[in-house]
């Protein structure tokens, strides 16, 4: 199930890997090279950004601060995740870690109202996360071969923020939601200047802070 | 060229460090109890997050519709979501945004 109900979101996972596996080819690493680093980093945005440094020969801690920094936002699925997999076992909590990704884990959380148990919930998610993976490891190596494939006309990148539109409005369930994504939005553009991608960290952190407040008036 | 010992060593520490980020709180869960707050401020994630992808991806962009300052896309944006909020299908708001995206900029 979870599958499938990610597969309408992919228009906008296939540019992207496209344009990774190109950026692997440009940098002249093997096919190896590339298949080991989106195997076990799986993570697009950092790898992009890690291989331009590379490319420009950057010391060892500039490549891992930019690209742990990107990856932070992780941190939060992870932590929204933990209470689902807290009866699974270790195997299915690290394959949940590893295949953490921006669309699985929305696409499971605009889902939950349909899951009864905690197992329903994981097993859509690996779902979701099983497409996602296959999706994109094929897309980057179109793209390693065929270079940036998806003409431009299409604008094919725009299917990301329709994607995330999608993911996003089914989780506006009250007004303290819609407020929180209010806010995020607005702290969103503020902040997109700041260096390393660090206003998408930023502007998730304050927001959640903001929806921490509004939960403590509530309570008070 | 990269160099390959380099290259692994900076793959293999990125690839440590991303799995430590991403399994942190999993590895932790049955370990820990989390309280009723903390699963509510779970819930507020998406919100919190998402539109931190939307929005500045979608009004920096540049376009090329010059009659809309190149501000199409958050036209569009807008058009999809009320497609969305009213049609709920994901395929659906993908296409219908891409398809009119395509004839603003053919047509521009």
């Amino acid at each position: 199930m979870g599958f499938r109900a990610v597969l309408p979101i992919i228009s906008g996972i296939i540019p992207f890997g496209a344009v990774m596996g190109s950026a692997f080819a440009e940098a002249k690493l093997s096919f190896w090279q590339a298949f080991f680093m989106n195997t076990v980093v799986y993570a697009g945005a950092a790898q992009l950004a890690t291989v331009d440094l590379m490319t420009q020969n950057a010391a060892v801690l500039v490549v891992l601060a930019t690209g742990l920094i990107i990856n932070l936002r992780f941190l939060l699925y992870s932590a929204a995740m933990s209470p689902l997999t807290h009866d699974s076992s270790p195997f299915i909590k690290f394959l949940c870690a590893f295949t953490l990704t921006d669309q699985s884990y929305a696409t499971m959380t605009a889902n939950q109202s349909k899951f009864s148990t905690n197992s329903e919930a994981v097993n859509f998610y690996l779902g979701t996360a099983a497409c996602m993976m296959i999706t994109w490891h094929l897309s980057v190596f179109a793209g390693f071969v065929f270079g940036n494939f998806a003409p431009v006309s299409w604008s094919l990148d725009f299917a990301v923020p329709l994607s995330f539109v999608a993911l996003l409005v089914p989780s506006l369930k009250s007004k303290k939601h819609i407020a929180v994504a209010v806010v995020s939005s607005l702290l969103s553009l503020l902040l997109f200047q700041l260096p390393l991608k660090t206003g998408l960290m930023a502007t998730a952190l304050l927001s959640i802070l903001f929806a921490w407040i509004l939960i403590r008036r509530k309570n008070d | 060229m990269i160099n390959t010992n380099y290259f692994l060593l900076n793959v293999v520490l990125l690839a440590v460090g991303t799995i430590m980020i991403r399994g942190s709180f999993i590895a932790l869960s049955g370990k820990m109890k989390n309280s009723e707050k903390l699963r509510e401020l779970f819930g507020f994630i998406p919100a919190a997050i998402l539109p931190a992808f939307i929005l500045p991806a979608t009004f920096f962009h540049r376009g090329i519709v010059a009659s809309l300052y190149g501000k199409e896309r958050v036209l569009i944006l807008i058009a999809s979501g009320i497609v969305f909020f009213f049609l709920r299908s994901t395929f659906l708001i993908i296409s219908f945004g891409l398809i009119l995206l395509y004839l603003a900029t053919s047509f521009s």
